[in-house]
């Protein structure tokens, strides 16, 4: 038989092809690219070269008690006995402290909210499903005002909250839809039924805000926002994304027996229950460790999956791998719009929302795909 | 002319079903360990859906005989896919069991049973692009572990598969190009590709033209002939089900109205009473041939 097969460690990988190669290496140098030019600019100011030098300076590199320092927290990475008094020339000490989190929890944020919309569309089998579609977006929005407004006193564990009223409101839904078992629609209608209950809700608390201070704070959470991040919040979202990124991947195969419908699934075998409930579980689990981090930032992981569908395919082992890389990029790009946009049209220090950039550029690109895709519309 | 109801448990097999059917043979050909034909007998069911009051179907006993091909006819709404479902260990019955060569299908572990019957849904999905071999790999996956790739064994399971089903020349083609018929023929590859002892299709050749039904029928068959394994398959035309199977089951209204080989089944009064249809019935080469007339008020 004239099938292509190539292996890597005896193990079939002809689904690894070179269209999905080229893909996850221009994301990846696009967020790389990206990356530097949105550590470059800052008060301090430095040349492109200087920043290049700074991000790969082989002091910290080489240096395991230095990289751990920055990755792990003075605190923990003394308690693991390294060293963490070090000199480091400013320059790097700048690039390091300050300006790179900014960009590596964009990168993760994007990855995170990549893989969960790809997930959430083969779970609901709706191309127009995202991270936020089952209650995960009302209900960590709602959980956020409800911390600004009435127990003010726990602004510090804001993170937790916000994912906590995500998953909670992602586990209504379910509960809602479940009838002997649930469906793709009955998820998703669910989802606008808690929805707007809580989107209701989040409105009425707007009125008991006391001061503009607090809104805007709100604001900026329901909108997404990645000013002020630190390796605080690098060290919030790493560990849910080692668990997200495997699970992502090896479900894959699942998701792909899954698209074949219910029925189908059924009949090969597969606990479609289970299966659907335990990807849904991950895809939340990525969706709440963003919006911890950065509030709720629309539409990346609605439009990253069809991008990265549209270059690879449906398979999801390739979609799942292309969307860990695009997401990132997507996401430090579109940070940097809204970094920089202001300062360089007007030159007045204001910084946008990510969330109000991806909204801006994924709204038009998504017109286009449905434009383009006549069969986008026959859901 | 036999218009007669026959409840199925005293509609005696005839000659030539008696000596395969019994189930003390079918387990000694197990012992063999040559691919042994399995029976799949369904006993007091009431099947329904949760959001039903009342069970959709009724029935006290109904067997797929090993080895042979059986049509399940009827109207619609008469419960033929409910029916198929239940007896494919896809939708448990509120009362009664299942029971493949006396093992409760219901208490078989979920790849087990996909392992030994097989059921090819009307209710499916398109899975986008998916080329016509990548579908026929998904029928392995009952026999694939959480890490397993595609290894000799299925991948030849996959190449007899397509063979089989007459797909060979699609087999790189993904399945957005190909035309209603082609698609059926697919997934009925990925189905024989899960090889299991009983394969049931609901409407297989439902909305298919004449060409690509006939290859649909004459690749069930040839399974059957060439590997033993029993069928099940819904029909909607009867005249196509009296030629092609074994043995029909006409249900009516949830219930079995009628239960034996083509000849006895067909009748005049089974198309007047089941179908509502005036009809000649008259014995040709291949097993009773309809002639129909008029839809009776």
């Amino acid at each position: 038989m004239a099938t292509e097969t190539r292996e890597v460690f005896g193990r079939e990988v002809g689904w690894l092809d070179r269209s999905l190669a080229l893909t996850c290496a221009v994301a990846l140098a696009v967020t790389v690219l990206a990356g530097l030019v949105q550590v470059r600019f800052g008060a301090y100011d430095m040349t492109f070269w200087q920043v290049v030098g700074a991000v790969f300076d082989p002091l910290v590199w080489l240096r395991p008690n230095v990289l751990a320092s920055f990755v792990l927290g003075d605190g923990l990475a003394s308690t693991l006995g390294f060293d963490t008094s070090f000199d480091l020339p400013t320059e790097t000490l700048i690039v390091w402290n300050v300006r790179l989190p900014r960009v590596l929890v964009g990168a993760l944020v994007g990855m995170n909210l990549a893989l969960s919309g790809a997930v959430f569309q083969a779970v609901t089998r709706n191309e127009l499903a995202s991270p936020f579609i089952l209650g995960v977006s009302s209900g960590a929005g709602f959980a956020v005002l409800l911390t600004l407004v009435v127990f003010a006193n726990f602004a510090a564990l804001l993170p937790l909250t916000a994912a906590l009223g995500g998953t909670v409101a992602f586990l209504v839904v379910y509960a809602i839809a479940w009838q002997g078992g649930t469906s793709p629609v009955r998820l998703v209608l669910a989802g606008v039924i808690v929805g707007t209950v809580l989107n209701s809700m989040q409105t009425a608390l707007f009125f008991f805000a006391s001061d503009l201070g607090t809104v805007q704070a709100a604001i900026a959470w329901t909108t997404g926002s990645l000013t002020g991040v630190d390796w605080e919040q690098v060290r919030m979202i790493l560990p849910p994304t080692l668990l997200v990124l495997p699970a992502a991947v090896l479900g894959a195969r699942y998701l792909n027996v899954l698209l074949l419908g219910e029925s189908t699934a059924s009949a090969l075998g597969m606990r479609v229950e289970r299966a659907r409930f335990l990807l849904s579980a991950v895809a939340i689990l990525a969706a709440a460790a963003s919006v911890a981090v950065a509030g709720i930032v629309g539409f990346v992981g609605l439009i990253v999956p069809h991008m990265v569908r549209t270059v690879v395919g449906s398979d999801y082992r390739r979609l799942m791998v292309g969307c860990a890389f695009v997401g990132p990029a997507l996401l430090v790009v579109a940070d940097l719009g809204a970094r920089l946009a202001f300062q360089f049209t007007t030159g007045a220090p204001i910084q946008l929302p990510v969330g109000i950039v991806t909204g801006l550029v994924g709204g038009p690109y998504f017109l286009y795909l449905m434009r383009r895709r006549n069969e986008l519309g026959d859901l | 002319m036999n218009g007669t109801r026959t409840p199925p448990e005293t509609a005696a097999p005839d000659g030539d079903r008696a000596d395969d059917g019994a189930t003390t043979d079918a387990a000694m050909a197990t012992d063999d360990g040559d691919a042994a034909a399995s029976e799949l007998v369904g006993r007091d069911l009431e099947i329904g859906y949760p959001g039903t009051d009342e069970p959709i179907v009724e029935c006290e006993r109904v067997v797929i005989p090993a080895g042979e091909v059986t049509a399940l006819v009827g109207p619609n709404g008469s419960g033929k896919s409910t029916l198929l479902k239940a007896l494919a260990g896809q939708l448990e019955p509120w009362g009664g069991a299942v029971a493949l060569d006396d093992e409760s299908v219901y208490a078989m572990a979920e790849k087990e049973r996909a392992r030994r019957v097989g059921l090819l849904s009307q209710e499916r999905q398109e899975p986008g692009s998916l080329t016509v071999e990548k579908l026929v790999q998904h029928g392995r996956y009952p026999y694939r572990g959480f890490l397993d790739g595609v290894n000799d064994a299925d991948q030849r399971a996959v190449d007899r598969a397509i063979e089989l089903a007459g797909v060979s020349d699609l087999r790189d083609r993904p399945l957005t190009d190909l035309s209603g018929g082609q698609k059926q023929l697919a997934w009925v590859a990925m189905s024989l590709a899960q090889e299991t002892d009983v394969l049931l299709l609901d409407e297989p050749t439902t909305f298919l033209d004449l060409r690509h039904q006939l290859n649909v029928l004459e690749t069930v068959r040839t399974l059957n002939a060439d590997r033993g394994v029993t069928v099940g398959v819904v029909l909607h035309d009867i005249a196509q089900a009296a030629r092609y199977a074994d043995n029909l089951i006409a249900m009516q209204d949830g219930e079995l109205y009628d239960w034996g080989p083509p000849a006895d089944v067909v009748t005049e009064g089974l198309l007047a009473d089941v179908f509502g249809v005036d009809a000649t019935v008259r014995g040709g080469l291949d097993g009773p041939e309809i002639v129909p007339r008029r839809p009776l008020e």
